[in-house]
């Protein structure tokens, strides 16, 4: 554009960018107003419905950003064309159509023609009819986000239902993490876990923490049961080496409780790992789970064995001890739950449960249960005695007024007490007037 | 096509030009005063070699109009007087039996309209038979009789006048006729500041005397000038949507057109609009086109070329009032200003 004034090109540089801002201006508030709808809507989503989401809130201001970004991209696309912004600015300046001459011919010889031109006003931005979605949109995103967050609250059952679960599941776990569970009671105790779960979220009481506790004194009970197993095969094993070393005539009952005892074992789940070698000692799976464990003949190989078999159970004895905390009574207080107070050294120091101060002794005293309250029964239903009417007779004036109306003797009788004339048409009329209308009704016709 | 053009009318030429121009608008406004606008709008139509029917009620200086043009211009000049008994032989010309050399034949008699500037004075009043004797002459620029086919003088104008008002015993001119018409300029009544000049001035209503200002060489000479304006195409387009928009069927037609115009206008009204645009473009001395001009020439360029409804007469619609619709509805840019942008 050489063959153009410096003032003119100037001119149409401000406005290419006003014009561009325009178009902005222009595609944007859809965009922008769809992009703060969708931010506030996800954020009002968040607010009420996903508060662990809370913390991405922030970010649903990279929405108006990327509407602002797509805008841009939009309007660099629909730019207008230099001879487009050429005839909008030469309409702007009267339409005279001098500057499109020039630059179609870039003829330079006119150039002072476009003096005027330089004074053009540049068209001015009139936004407000078309951002107001834009500011609504915006508003409700802010809104939105300052809407205090909504805590799920889960009702009294289901807090309730929920830790009565995860206290099972922890205990199930740590039975598992032990492996003195197998895969089929994990199951089974999941079951019961969920039903207790479910039983509790229906319905909560004091029964849903007994099935609970029902359930934990059964799974450790079965640990229990194992663990007895264990020590018979660990006792039996220490009999039949100390009966096979010395040669005793016991072998055989001695080698025949060690088959049961290892049964025993294997029908507990704790011979599930056993090493391939001592397997093979003691005979196939078959054998070892019906009680016919073959023990080897060779001193060696029987040595071998009770070393072997030894180790092992010691190695599951140690498990057993991890598990110790399970095995506590359930309902009562454990001091070592608590480390960080000593009870011994309390406000009742004495160490006698029961006989202490104001905090009532000790959290391990056993506690007596007395007469339980009777279930409530303030509304039972009560059959009130028979009632009965009174008769008016009962009631004697207590004082007359004056001005009372007086009684008429005549008018007070039963209707079905008084006579009439006999006269013909006079019964009729009788019957059918009132007796305080007859007078008037006579004068009448006496009249006539 | 102008937009072809390498280079514009330089400025010394444009000025030269529009100095005879401004004398014969001078002079045209001497005569008939209080009308600038409607010589304007006649001078634009001459320059475009274009013809000009004048409406409006007698005694308004239409046919004064005329005449001084003549005058100012040094063309030959002929003044038909259109009645209803007035016959196609009596424009073009006719063959008449004559003795030359002792020997009858038939010899041509060119009609009044073999001249430079035809006056058609009330050329409602014609029976539509003779005024379809001007549709030849007025488009082609050359008559035929008897199959013979004879070049009008160049240049060659017709400026026509009608009467509005009584209308009895007239002959409304057929739209293709209208259509052959550049502008359709409507002569409207003085208003008093002009009615005491021209009381001043005038004795007996006779206009000055004028001295020709104009010969045909310097007039072709203007022609080839006004050719030469350039058009953008810009401006082009602008007349192409405006007389789109004519249309009642058309997108860009607007709601006055839609409501009241039947069949919009020709493209011949486009081609006019862009030579009388010229035209004024020169007057204004000016080497292009603008939006300006075409604005200012649409108005008589194509209000006769629309055919109104009869709704439009009797909501007081003309097409005058239709083409302001028109204009105030169609942007000059067709990429205009973005909807958030207000040109102050």
């Amino acid at each position: 554009m050489d063959y153009l004034p410096y003032s003119t090109a100037q001119v149409l540089r401000k406005v290419a960018r006003r014009v561009a801002l325009g178009q902005f201006l222009q595609i944007w508030p859809p965009w922008g107003a769809g992009a703060f709808l969708i931010a506030g809507l996800v954020a009002l989503l968040c607010r009420m419905f996903f508060p662990n989401a809370a913390h991405l809130l922030p970010f649903v201001w990279a929405a108006p950003l990327l509407s602002v970004m797509v805008t841009a991209c939009l309007t660099l696309n629909r730019r207008y064309s230099p001879l487009e912004i050429a005839a909008i600015a030469d309409a702007l300046g009267g339409g005279k159509g001098t500057l499109l001459a020039i630059l179609e011919t870039k003829d330079g010889s006119w150039n002072g023609a476009l003096a005027a031109l330089s004074r053009v006003s540049l068209p001015g931005l009139s936004i407000r009819r078309h951002v107001w979605p834009v500011f609504t949109a915006a508003a409700f995103l802010i809104i939105a986000l300052l809407l205090p967050q909504r805590v799920l609250t889960m009702t009294d059952n289901g807090v309730a239902a929920t830790e009565i679960a995860a206290d099972l599941k922890a205990t199930v776990a740590k039975l598992k993490e032990e492996e003195l569970v197998t895969p089929a009671e994990e199951k089974k105790l999941d079951e019961e876990i969920e039903r207790i779960r479910k039983g509790a979220l229906q319905h909560l009481d004091s029964s849903s923490w007994e099935a609970a506790d029902a359930l934990r004194e059964k799974a450790v009970a079965s640990a229990v049961e194992k663990h007895d197993a264990l020590k018979w095969a660990q006792e039996s094993l220490a009999r039949f080496t100390v009966a096979a070393q010395s040669g005793d005539s016991n072998v055989e009952a001695q080698t025949q409780e060690l088959a049961e005892s290892i049964a025993r074992l294997q029908e507990s789940g704790l011979l599930a790992d056993l090493p391939m070698e001592l397997q093979k000692m003691l005979g196939s799976q078959y054998a070892i789970a019906g009680g016919k464990v073959r023990l080897p003949n060779d001193p060696g190989a029987l040595r071998r064995l009770t070393e072997m078999l030894s180790a092992h159970l010691a190695q599951r004895e140690r498990r057993f001890r991890d598990i110790a905390g399970l095995r506590r009574e359930f309902g009562r207080f454990d001091p070592s739950d608590y480390p960080e107070f000593n009870y011994e050294r309390g406000p009742d120091g004495d160490g006698d449960p029961g006989t202490g101060g104001l905090n009532r002794g000790r959290g391990d005293a056993p506690m007596t249960w007395g007469k339980e309250t009777k279930r409530f029964n303030g509304f039972k239903a009560v059959p009130l005695p028979p009632g009965s009417v009174r008769s008016p007779d009962d009631w004697a004036p207590v004082a007359t007024l004056p001005g009372a109306p007086k009684a008429s003797p005549q008018l007070s009788v039963p209707r079905e007490s008084l006579h009439y004339g006999t006269a013909p048409g006079q019964e009729a009329w009788r019957r059918t007037l009132a007796p305080r209308h007859q007078t008037a009704v006579k004068k009448y016709f006496e009249n006539r | 096509m102008s937009s072809e053009a390498t280079s514009l009318l330089g400025p010394d030429r444009v000025a030269a030009a529009q100095a005879k121009v401004a004398r014969l608008t001078g002079d045209l406004k001497r005569v008939i005063l209080g009308k600038e606008s409607m010589i304007e709008e006649v001078v634009a139509a001459l320059l475009s070699r274009g013809h000009v029917l004048l409406e409006g009620l007698p005694g308004l200086g239409k046919t004064e109009l005329v005449k001084a043009l003549s005058r100012l211009l040094s063309l030959d000049f002929r003044r038909i007087q259109f009645t209803p008994d007035l016959l196609p032989a009596d424009i073009t010309g006719s063959y008449i039996l004559q003795e030359r050399a002792g020997e009858k034949q038939f010899i041509f008699h060119p009609g009044p309209v073999f001249t430079n500037l035809l006056l058609a004075d009330e050329i409602n009043r014609a029976s539509p038979k003779t005024q379809a004797a001007l549709l030849e002459a007025m488009q082609e620029r050359h008559v035929t009789t008897f199959g013979e086919t004879r070049e009008l003088p160049k240049p060659f104008f017709v400026l026509a006048t009608q009467n509005p008002i009584e209308l009895e015993g007239t002959y409304p001119l057929p739209e293709a006729q209208l259509d052959r018409f550049t502008f359709k300029v409507e002569i409207t009544g003085v208003d008093r500041p002009v009615l005491e000049e021209i009381l001043a001035t005038r004795i007996h209503g006779e206009p000055p005397p004028l001295e020709p200002v104009l010969d045909i060489a310097e007039l072709s000479e203007l022609f080839a000038t006004v050719d030469r304006i350039h058009l953008p195409r810009a401006v082009g387009n602008y007349i192409a949507r405006l007389v789109a928009g004519s249309h009642p069927n058309s997108e860009e037609a607007p709601g006055a057109v839609r409501r009241f115009v039947k069949y919009g206008s020709s493209p011949r009204g486009a081609i006019a609009i862009a030579a009388a645009a010229r035209g004024m473009a020169l007057m204004h001395n000016k080497p292009n086109v603008g939006f300006d001009d075409v604005r200012r020439i649409a108005g008589p360029a194509l209000s006769h070329r629309l055919v109104l409804d009869y709704t439009a007469k009797l909501e007081g619609w003309n097409g005058r009032r239709v083409v302001a619709a028109m204009l105030e509805a169609v942007p000059d840019v067709e990429r205009g200003l973005p909807k958030t942008l207000d040109a102050r």
